[in-house]
């Protein structure tokens, strides 16, 4: 216990800066050299793409290869690099510091983005992970705000994600692309990427529409009932895109343009994360959290339940409908079938698993399920006993889920551990 | 008048597909039903249960026909598969209560909601592990006779689920309202907290709960393996979340308003495939639903009651 | 911290040391990737398509490797479930493509996985064979994406003369799954054939039921009120018992005609005496075969203790074309976008390729013309050469 103890003493003068660029030099380290000798002399048939995962259960006696690259691209670089780059980093987080907050978290975004872009860019596979992690992540946040800021069972995530999937799908078919259903495109296709933004927007707002159908009769009383019509609403959503022919039915449609690249998503994700940040600490998150903890007695603060909800849950549609626009653009495929029960069981899994009431919980959540899903994916079957097993241990020990009613504090992440300047 | 008769006979056979597949929503849905009322739960398990429930029932089924079939009547070895198939699945729920709901019992419900999902994956990949992928076919366990009364079709397996169906129902509600244990269950819906109070521990109401309700899917099951008899692991799910409408809707606690919700749930999924072209069965079936709620929000007889959640 | 750095120190040697292929350097392993259904719906299908892919590889193992240009190259098999849905098979696929830098896919085996996986083959420029896909947009304007069947247009007006021929009938009936690709496909292309035949209207009844549905019985009772003479129904291995038990039991006297995602030996297990005397289309027949198909058979029998059905059969083509077309690409560079290259070439000049599942050349979208076979279920369950249709 006290050489943890002393190991983290020993590190904890490094600010986020300094993380930051110790990634930074692991990922070159990969780059430049990971396949060529790393790897190589390791005997792994190359880089392994989520940390060796893959590797490992696949064949057992890769294992010390796989630790070994993780130490020597890793784990030994980062920990080095930031811990000598302490004479610089704390400094220039001071500096930073005292910039106002935006800024320094701008800078901090850019400079992690340089480097997922560059770690995605070293292997396609990677890069769809971390896509499809991210798209996750805003549908995790998103049920979140019904299902935890607002205390509600809302099963419908995945029609409003179906919703938003299929209106940017169309548009974009149709103004970009010439397809065989909408045939030649309306617009010259380099707009494309330009107005892509539109469209999920669009899909965004047709999902927040089709909430309405949930929204009004369930608020009608609390309760459970808003469950059964989610769900409800839900079969009805897949059962009547089975329906509409010329988006291909249950055959589903294809071919939407590759615009979902990973700084779009990564951009979509900040975004959504920074609104619906300040959508749940604004009043309205606050009236939300009161509604969810005593009707009755907000609505006598002259809290608006009625009106509140509604907000909320058309707001949390309305990112559904987002993520499934860019879910969409990612596959370049979707079919009713994909989002059904099993999505719902995945996505209710990752909101309860990261914890309730916690964007960072929600980050948590969405990031650690579905990179174990891939990860475990030499298991074949096991993975399925092994994935909800973890599940079930974290409900028992943590019941509102890893990390729930928590926010992290941004200036308190990335500001100086020089504790000299800090006078402690 | 010659169309009439058609017409009516049509309607009739009609009634008779409604009522058989109205019996297992039914059926399910009042085990269902029986969790969410006693612990205010979401026993999302429960598709789960009856699927296990259907592939024991197969084993017992199996085993008996290959032991008993020269010299015990059919309706015994029936009457015998349906015990001993009830007594083992009643322990799966056992098995559900405690290792799944019981260490969350002070979690949030929405928490304990998850786990039954995921233990319900569990039992879905467990069986197919343990089964392959080859689907199994149940075995009869009684001749097949059909009938032809004036252009209605029907066999004695139908009527057979139709009647076992409703006596188990009656059964039920014989226990619930006549018996202690159902007293303490029924007291249990009406206050959580004060119950126990009253010397009625909650462990054991929670797992004669989930036992009766696993029982009932189970026997569900060996119903259903003789009138689809194609088993496979996944087949519970559609069915859980059928049974799960039908228990809300029933409202909270009501074995009868379940029961009465599960047929519907039937009536209306054949009848709208009846009237209107069979695509659109699911949009119209659950955008009745939709409407039913919309003017009785708590269900067909939900008890007014602390809509206050623990989150 | 020098605990710490002896301890890195001692780790990293032991990973160096215990590393069995340390030091050595890489081979070019030929990898070629299984997309199958091994979970999911159609389990089954993913079994016989994983099992005909070993004894594939048990060959080539046999054999001391895949002998290209005159050197031996080790086989790989990475096989992937795509558990049975398509955004599954699509990342199976683009995982199988970049990570495990396979030179060629074989699968997914159903439509409604292979067309949107085979778009991911086609945008890397990686070889994938379907073998069970009929589904015409599975290979349209993709040059990178085979099959080793015939395609539905085909084999819909090919169940539609055959019970015209065969039973003089002149109204039937269609009952299918509106959510899977496959059976909506066939059922439209067999409409349209049986209305181009008898004329608009002869179409009596069309129903439709979701994946997963267990009971028929409104569609079934609105079919046999429509005075329709003979159902088709394509639908998969489990739900034909099904379908064929609760029409019998609702007074269904005509008969019954399926397509080819009835060929699973688990039809008749599951269905039984009830499904005995009816048809269905197919890409072989197990029963009565003869040649390399029987020797197949009988050695898949042997060591899986069951017949083997069409898509073992399919795929077991689908990999010795992939074979082929590696062997023919003349030279294995290492470099994978290349090979792929020469494999697709290679691929796609085969001729007259002698499968055991018909002879095999591929058109420009790369569909094989192959034969259709029409097959009886006899006294005794086995499925029996009734006859062949070749377009």
């Amino acid at each position: 216990m006290g050489t943890i103890k002393k190991f983290k003493n020993y590190f904890s003068n490094i600010p986020m800066l300094g993380w930051l660029l110790g990634v930074f030099t692991a990922v070159l380290i990969e780059y430049y050299w990971g396949y060529d000798y790393i790897s190589y002399y390791l005997g792994l048939p190359k880089i392994p793409a989520l940390f060796g995962a893959l590797f490992m259960l696949k064949d057992p006696y890769m294992i010390p290869g796989v630790m070994g690259y993780n130490l020597i691209v890793y784990i030994i670089p980062i920990l080095l690099i930031a811990k000598i780059t302490t004479f610089f980093t704390n400094p220039t987080a001071f500096i930073l510091e005292k910039m106002p907050l935006w800024l320094s978290v701008i800078i901090h975004l850019i400079c992690f983005y340089g480097i997922l872009h560059l770690w995605a860019g070293i292997n396609d596979y990677r890069a769809l992970v971390v896509k499809l992690t991210m798209i996750s992540i805003i549908l995790t946040i998103s049920i979140n705000v019904i299902n935890g800021y607002q205390g509600e069972f809302s099963c419908s995530h995945p029609g409003f994600m179906a919703i938003g999937a299929y209106i940017s799908s169309v548009l974009t078919l149709l103004f970009f692309v010439d397809d065989k259903i909408f045939g030649a495109a309306l617009l010259p296709s380099y707009l494309g990427p330009w107005i892509f933004p539109l469209t999920l927007i669009a899909g965004g707002f047709a999902a927040s529409f089709g909430s309405l159908i949930v929204a009004i009769p369930s608020f009608r009383t609390r309760g459970d009932y808003l469950a059964i019509i989610s769900l409800a609403f839900m079969f009805i959503i897949k059962s009547a895109i089975e329906n509409i022919q010329f988006i291909g039915g249950a055959r589903g449609m294809g071919g939407q343009p590759d615009y979902a690249t990973l700084p779009v998503i990564f951009i979509w994700t900040m975004l959504c994360i920074w609104i619906i940040h300040n959508f749940v600490t604004s009043i309205m998150g606050k009236a939300l959290n009161a509604v969810r903890d005593d009707e009755a007695a907000s609505e006598s603060m002259t809290v608006k339940t009625r009106k509140t909800k509604m907000t909320a849950f058309m707001f949390g549609a309305f990112w559904a409908g987002i993520a499934g626009g860019l879910f969409a653009h990612v596959l370049s495929y979707i079919n009713p079938g994909t989002f059904s029960l099993t999505r719902l069981a995945e996505i209710l899994a990752m909101v309860y698993f990261g914890g309730l009431n916690s964007i960072v919980g929600s980050i948590v959540g969405a990031v650690s399920i579905s990179v174990l899903g891939e990860a475990l994916r030499p298991l074949e079957l096991y993975k399925w006993i092994i994935i909800p097993l973890i599940l079930i241990f974290v409900m028992i020990f943590r019941p509102y889920g890893l990390i729930s009613f928590k926010e992290i504090n941004a200036k308190r992440l990335l500001r100086s551990k020089n504790k000299k300047e800090e006078g402690v | 008048m010659e169309s009439l008769t058609e017409l009516f006979t049509y309607i009739l056979q009609n009634l008779i597909n409604a009522l058989q597949r109205g019996s297992f929503y039914a059926v399910i849905s009042i085990g269902y039903s029986m969790v969410y009322g006693v612990l205010m739960l979401f026993n999302f398990a429960h598709g789960d249960i009856f699927m296990v429930g259907t592939y024991i029932g197969f084993a017992i089924a199996t085993l008996f026909i290959a032991l008993f079939a020269g010299f015990l009547p059919g309706p015994l070895i029936f009457v015998a598969t349906v015990i001993v198939t009830m007594f083992l699945a009643s322990w799966i729920g056992v098995f559900v209560e405690v290792a799944g709901y019981r260490p969350l019992r002070s979690a949030p419900r929405a928490s304990a909601a998850i786990t039954g999902l995921m233990i319900g994956i569990i039992f879905e990949t467990g069986i197919l592990i343990i089964v392959g992928a080859q689907r199994l076919k149940f075995p009869a366990l009684m001749e097949t006779v059909s009938y032809n009364v004036g252009g209605v079709y029907f066999t004695n397996v139908k009527i057979m689920i139709i009647v076992i169906s409703l006596l188990l129902m009656l059964a039920l509600h014989g226990f619930i309202q006549k018996s202690k244990w159902g007293m303490a269950m029924r007291a249990m819906s009406y206050d959580f907290l004060a119950v126990p109070l009253m010397g009625v521990s909650i462990n054991i109401i929670a797992p004669l709960t989930f036992a009766v309700g696993a029982g009932l899917a189970s026997v569900a099951g060996i119903l259903y393996g003789q009138a689809y008899p194609i088993l496979d692991p996944y087949m519970g799910v559609l069915l859980g979340w059928k049974a799960f409408v039908a228990a809300i809707l029933g409202g909270r606690g009501s074995i009868k308003g379940a029961a009465l919700a599960g047929y519907l749930l039937g009536f209306i999924e054949i009848f709208v495939a009846t009237i209107f072209p069979s695509t659109l069965r699911d949009l119209i079936a659950y955008s009745i639903i939709i409407l039913i709620l919309t003017y009785k929000p708590r269900g067909f007889f939900g008890m007014e009651h602390s809509t206050k959640l623990r989150l | 911290m020098k605990k710490i750095t002896c301890l890195l120190i001692v780790s990293f040697a032991f990973a160096m040391v215990f590393s069995t292929s340390a030091f050595s350097a890489r081979k070019t392993i030929i990898k070629i990737g299984i997309n199958a259904p091994l979970t999911g719906d159609i389990p089954k299908v993913g079994e016989g398509s994983k099992f005909a892919a070993m004894m594939w590889l048990e060959d080539i193992e046999k054999a001391g490797g895949l002998e290209i240009g005159g050197k031996k190259y080790d086989v790989e098999l990475v096989i992937e479930d795509n558990e049975s849905k398509a955004e599954s098979a699509v990342k199976a696929n683009t995982k199988m493509i970049t990570q495990d830098d396979v030179i060629a896919i074989v699968g997914p085996q159903s439509s409604s996985q292979a067309v949107p996986a085979g778009e991911v083959a086609n945008k890397y420029k990686t070889v994938m064979i379907s073998p069970w896909s009929t589904n015409p947009n599975t290979t349209l304007d993709r040059p990178y994406v085979f099959r080793g069947c015939f395609l539905d247009p085909f084999q819909g007006p090919v169940v539609s003369n055959f019970i015209s021929d065969e039973f003089g009938l002149t109204k039937a009936a269609v009952l299918y799954d509106v959510a899977a690709d496959y059976q909506k496909g066939l059922a439209e292309e067999f409409k349209k054939a049986w209305e181009k035949r008898h004329g608009a209207g002869s179409i009596v009844a069309y129903e439709s039921f979701t994946t997963k549905d267990t009971d028929f019985s409104s569609q079934l009772t609105k079919i046999i009120k429509s005075g329709a003479e003979v159902l088709f129904a394509p639908q998969y291995y489990n739900e034909v018992p099904l379908v064929v038990q609760q029409a019998k039991e609702l007074g269904w006297k005509g008969p019954i005609v399926g397509s080819d995602s009835w060929g699973s030996t688990e039809t008749v297990q599951l269905c039984g005496e009830a499904c005995y005397g009816l048809y269905f289309s197919t890409h072989y027949a197990a029963a009565g075969a003869t040649g390399a198909t029987k020797i197949f058979i009988d050695r898949y029998t042997d060591t899986y203790g069951y017949v083997p059905d069409d898509v073992a059969a399919l795929t077991w083509d689908a990999l010795r074309l992939a074979e082929q077309a590696i062997k023919d690409a003349g030279k294995i560079t290492g470099r994978i976008e290349k090979d792929r290259q020469a494999v697709r070439d290679a691929l796609a000049k085969i001729k007259n390729f002698a499968g055991i599942t018909g002879n095999m050349t591929f058109t420009e979208e790369g569909d094989p013309i192959k034969c259709a076979v029409i097959v009886k279920i006899n006294d005794k369950g086995e499925y029996e050469f009734f006859k062949s249709i070749c377009p």
